[in-house]
C-alpha cells in the first residue's frame, strides 16, 4: 500500500534531528502545562474566552479591519492593502524603492515567509537580513523554518557553527553563547546601516490602532530603533477589537508559546516616531495582506483564522514530534499547518490535501490551543473536501472491484447467490496452517447472501 | 480608494454575509486573566521586585548599590541623561560618564540609565515610552540597561497597565534581559538587547 508523504518523510528523517524535534517539542508542552497550572485554576475557561474573542474578531472583520485602518491613519501611518502574496511583495518593494532604500533588516514574521519576501527583495537588488538568530541561520543556509516559534528546532550547534564559519563570522565554534555573541556583533552594523525595518504583527487593535509585537531577542525593537522606515506586514485576520482584549490574549500567548508569562519584549506601536526624536522610524507603513484569508473566512474552516501562532499545537502533536516541520512541505507545519496550508494554497489545494490526513485525530492540539480552535473537526472537514475534489489519496486501498459489484444490481444478485458455494468448501481441510487452530474450535456461519432480497420480494407480494 | 482595498473588503463582506448569526463580543471583567496567586500580593512594590528578579531583572532601591554593581561589572562608558547629578558623581569615580548618546559610540557605551514610563508588578516588566526614553537605541544597545522606575508608577496588573497606556507612538514592556533559546533550546542572555537588565526604583 502506498504511504502518506508525511510518514515517508518521517521514516527517512535523520535520527538525531528526530530526537531533537521530539525533545524540544515535548519540553515546550511541559513548560506550558506547568505555567498554566501554577497560574490558573481554570485555564480552559480562559482559552474558551480567548477563542470567543478571536471568533468574534474574525466574524466582524469587515467592521474591525476598517476601524483599524482609520485608527492607523489617524496615528500617521500609511495603510496599504494586498490581495495576493505577489501584491504584498510588490507593495514592500515599491515603498522601499520610492524611499531609495537599499538595505533592510527584518524581524521574524510568518507572513513574510508565506509570501517569500526575501526572495523577491533579492531579485529587486535590496539586501534583506533576517535578524532573529534562528531565522538568520535559516537565511544563510537557504533553509526553511521547521517550527513557527523555534525555526531551527531541526538544527544542532555543529550545523550552526559550520554555517557561521562558512559565512565568515569567525572560526568554527559550536558554543551556543559564542554563536549568539557573534550574531550580536554582526547584526549591530546591519541595524545601524539599514534604511528600513520590516516586521510582522501579533495583533492590531482596531480601537487604538496599536500594533503589538512580541519577541525575546529584542531584534524587532532594534528594527524599530535604528532605521527610519518601518514596514509592517499584517494578515487581515490579526485585528482584534480593542486594547482591553490584549489582557486575555497576551497572557495566553507567551504561556502557550514558551511557558513565559510575557515574552521579554512586548511592544505597542502607535504610529511613526516624532520627527524630533533621535531614533525610531519617522515613516510607518502597514500592509494588510489577504492572500486567501477572505476565502478561508468564507469557508467552513474559518475558525483557523483565530490562530495566534503560538506553536503549542506543534509541540504537543505526536505526528509533528515524529515527522518534524519540513514533512509538511509548507510554511506552516503541525496541526495548525495541516489545516491552514492547504487552505492558503487556494487553487492548489489538492497538492497539500494529504496534510489533513497526517493526524491521529487525538485532539491534543485542540486541548492546548489558547484560542480553542477545533482543529480535529477542521481536519475532518478538509479530508472530506479532499475526497470531494478527488485529491490523490495514497492511504486508501483500491476499492474499484467492490464498487463495480455494488453498483450493478445484477452482478450483486449473482454474487450473493453464487457465494453459497462457500458453504460446501471444507474450510478445516484448507492448507492454511495459521487459520487451522482457529477453525478447529469454530465454524463459520453458513452463507446466507441474497436472503434479504428474497424476503423483501415475497413481502412486497403480500 | 485603491482597488486592492475594495477587493479585500468586498470579499470579506461576501464571506460574512451568509452567516446566520455572528459570535457576539464576549463580556469579561478586566481581571479575568490575573494569575490565582495575585490576590495574596498586597504590596505592589514588593511584588514587582519579586517578579522582576524572577525574570532576570536586577532591582535596586539604592543608588549606591546600583553604582557598586556597575563598578563590579567593569563598565567603561555609562550614559546618564542630564538631571541625575548624584548618580553622575557616583559613576564618575570608576568610569566615563556621558550625557549624550551618540550613534558613533553605540559599541562603546556599555551601560545606560534611562527613565521609564512605569512598571508592572504582576509580570515584573519595565515600561519604556518615547516620552520617557526618547532614544530607543540607548535603552537597547548597551549591555547594561538600568531603567529608572518611579515607585508611584508601578501598575499592579498587566490589565491595569493596558488600561493606562499613554498616547505614545511607542511603548515597550521589558521583562528581563534579551534572550534566545534558538540553539538547541539552550537559554542565552544578551542576543541583540541588554544582557544585563536592571532597574533603579526611586
Amino acid at each position: 500500500m502506498a504511504e502518506q508523504k508525511v510518514e515517508l518523510f518521517a521514516r527517512r528523517l535523520d535520527h538525531g534531528v528526530q530526537k531533537a524535534v521530539h525533545n524540544n517539542s515535548a519540553a515546550g508542552t511541559e513548560k506550558r502545562y506547568s505555567v498554566l497550572g501554577t497560574d490558573y485554576s481554570a485555564p480552559d475557561d480562559l482559552r474558551r474566552l480567548a477563542g470567543q474573542i478571536r471568533q468574534h474578531s474574525i466574524e466582524y472583520l469587515d467592521t474591525y479591519l476598517e476601524q483599524a485602518e482609520q485608527s492607523l491613519k489617524r496615528q500617521g501611518a500609511h495603510v496599504h492593502f494586498a490581495v495576493t502574496a505577489e501584491d504584498a511583495c510588490r507593495a514592500v518593494s515599491d515603498i522601499l524603492q520610492k524611499a531609495g532604500a537599499k538595505k533592510v533588516v527584518k524581524s521574524k514574521s510568518m507572513i513574510s515567509e508565506e509570501i517569500h519576501l526575501n526572495d523577491h527583495l533579492g531579485t529587486m537588488g535590496i539586501e534583506s537580513v533576517e535578524t532573529d538568530l534562528g531565522e538568520y541561520i535559516i537565511q544563510i543556509d537557504g533553509d526553511h523554518p521547521s517550527h513557527i516559534v523555534k525555526p531551527i528546532i531541526h538544527k544542532n550547534r555543529r550545523d550552526i557553527a559550520k554555517s557561521f564559519e562558512r559565512e565568515g563570522l569567525g572560526d568554527y565554534n559550536d558554543d551556543p553563547e559564542t554563536i549568539t555573541r557573534r550574531a550580536r556583533v554582526f547584526m549591530r552594523d546591519k541595524y545601524l546601516q539599514a534604511d528600513a525595518g520590516i516586521t510582522g504583527a501579533n495583533f492590531v487593535s482596531a480601537e487604538s490602532g496599536r500594533l503589538v509585537l512580541v519577541t525575546n531577542e529584542g531584534n524587532s525593537r532594534f528594527c524599530l530603533a535604528a532605521p527610519k522606515i518601518h514596514i509592517a506586514l499584517v494578515g487581515i485576520e490579526k485585528v482584534i477589537p480593542s486594547d482591553a482584549d490584549l489582557a486575555v490574549l497576551l497572557n495566553l500567548l507567551g504561556r502557550s508559546a514558551t511557558g513565559q508569562q510575557l515574552t521579554v519584549y512586548t511592544e505597542f506601536i502607535n504610529g511613526p516616531a516624532r520627527t524630533d526624536r533621535p531614533s525610531g522610524p519617522q515613516e510607518m507603513h502597514v500592509i494588510f495582506v489577504d492572500n486567501q484569508r477572505s476565502q478561508i473566512l468564507a469557508s467552513d474552516c474559518r475558525e483557523i483564522l483565530r490562530c495566534i501562532r503560538c506553536g503549542a499545537c506543534l509541540n504537543v502533536c505526536p505526528v509533528y514530534r515524529q515527522a518534524s516541520g519540513h514533512a509538511y512541505r509548507s510554511v506552516y507545519p503541525g496541526p495548525l499547518g495541516a489545516v491552514l496550508s492547504p487552505l492558503l494554497a487556494g487553487k492548489k489545494f489538492k497538492e497539500l490535501a494529504d496534510l489533513p490526513k497526517a493526524s491521529s485525530l487525538c485532539g491534543a492540539c485542540n486541548e492546548v490551543c489558547p484560542v480553542d480552535i477545533p482543529i480535529p473537526d477542521l481536519l475532518l472537514k478538509l479530508r472530506n473536501r479532499g475526497h470531494q475534489e478527488h485529491a490523490p489519496s495514497p492511504g486508501t486501498p483500491p476499492m474499484g472491484a467492490f464498487a463495480k459489484l455494488a453498483s450493478s444490481p445484477m452482478l450483486w444478485r449473482f454474487a450473493m447467490k453464487s457465494n453459497k458455494v462457500m458453504n460446501l468448501v471444507p474450510l478445516e481441510k484448507l492448507p492454511l496452517p495459521y487459520l487451522q487452530p482457529w477453525l478447529k474450535t469454530r465454524t463459520l456461519p453458513a452463507w446466507r447472501g441474497g436472503e434479504f432480497r428474497s424476503w423483501m420480494k415475497s413481502r412486497n407480494k403480500k | 480608494m485603491s482597488t486592492a482595498r475594495e477587493q479585500i473588503f468586498s470579499s470579506v463582506r461576501a464571506a460574512l454575509a451568509p452567516l446566520p448569526e455572528r459570535t457576539p463580543r464576549p463580556v469579561f471583567s478586566k481581571d479575568i486573566a490575573e494569575p490565582k496567586w495575585l490576590a495574596a500580593e498586597t504590596d505592589s512594590l514588593a511584588l514587582f521586585q519579586k517578579r522582576a528578579e524572577a525574570t532576570g531583572t536586577k532591582c535596586f532601591t539604592d543608588m549606591d548599590a546600583c553604582a557598586f554593581w556597575l563598578r563590579a561589572q567593569a563598565v567603561r562608558v555609562v550614559y546618564i541623561p542630564a538631571p541625575l547629578t548624584r548618580l553622575v558623581a557616583l559613576c564618575s569615580e570608576f568610569c566615563e560618564v556621558t550625557s549624550e548618546y551618540s550613534r558613533t559610540r553605540v559599541n562603546e557605551i556599555d551601560a545606560a540609565f534611562t527613565p521609564s514610563a512605569g512598571a508592572i508588578a504582576e509580570s515584573g516588566s519595565i515600561i519604556l515610552s518615547d516620552e520617557s526614553t526618547p532614544d530607543r537605541l540607548a535603552a537597547l544597545a548597551p549591555w547594561h540597561h538600568i531603567a529608572l522606575v518611579s515607585r508611584a508608577e508601578i501598575h499592579r496588573t498587566i490589565a491595569d497597565a493596558i488600561a493606562a497606556m499613554p498616547a505614545d507612538p511607542n511603548l515597550i514592556w521589558v521583562t528581563g534581559p534579551s534572550k534566545t533559546a534558538d540553539v538547541e533550546g539552550i537559554l542565552i542572555q544578551g542576543v541583540h538587547g541588554p544582557g544585563a537588565q536592571a532597574c533603579l526604583i526611586l
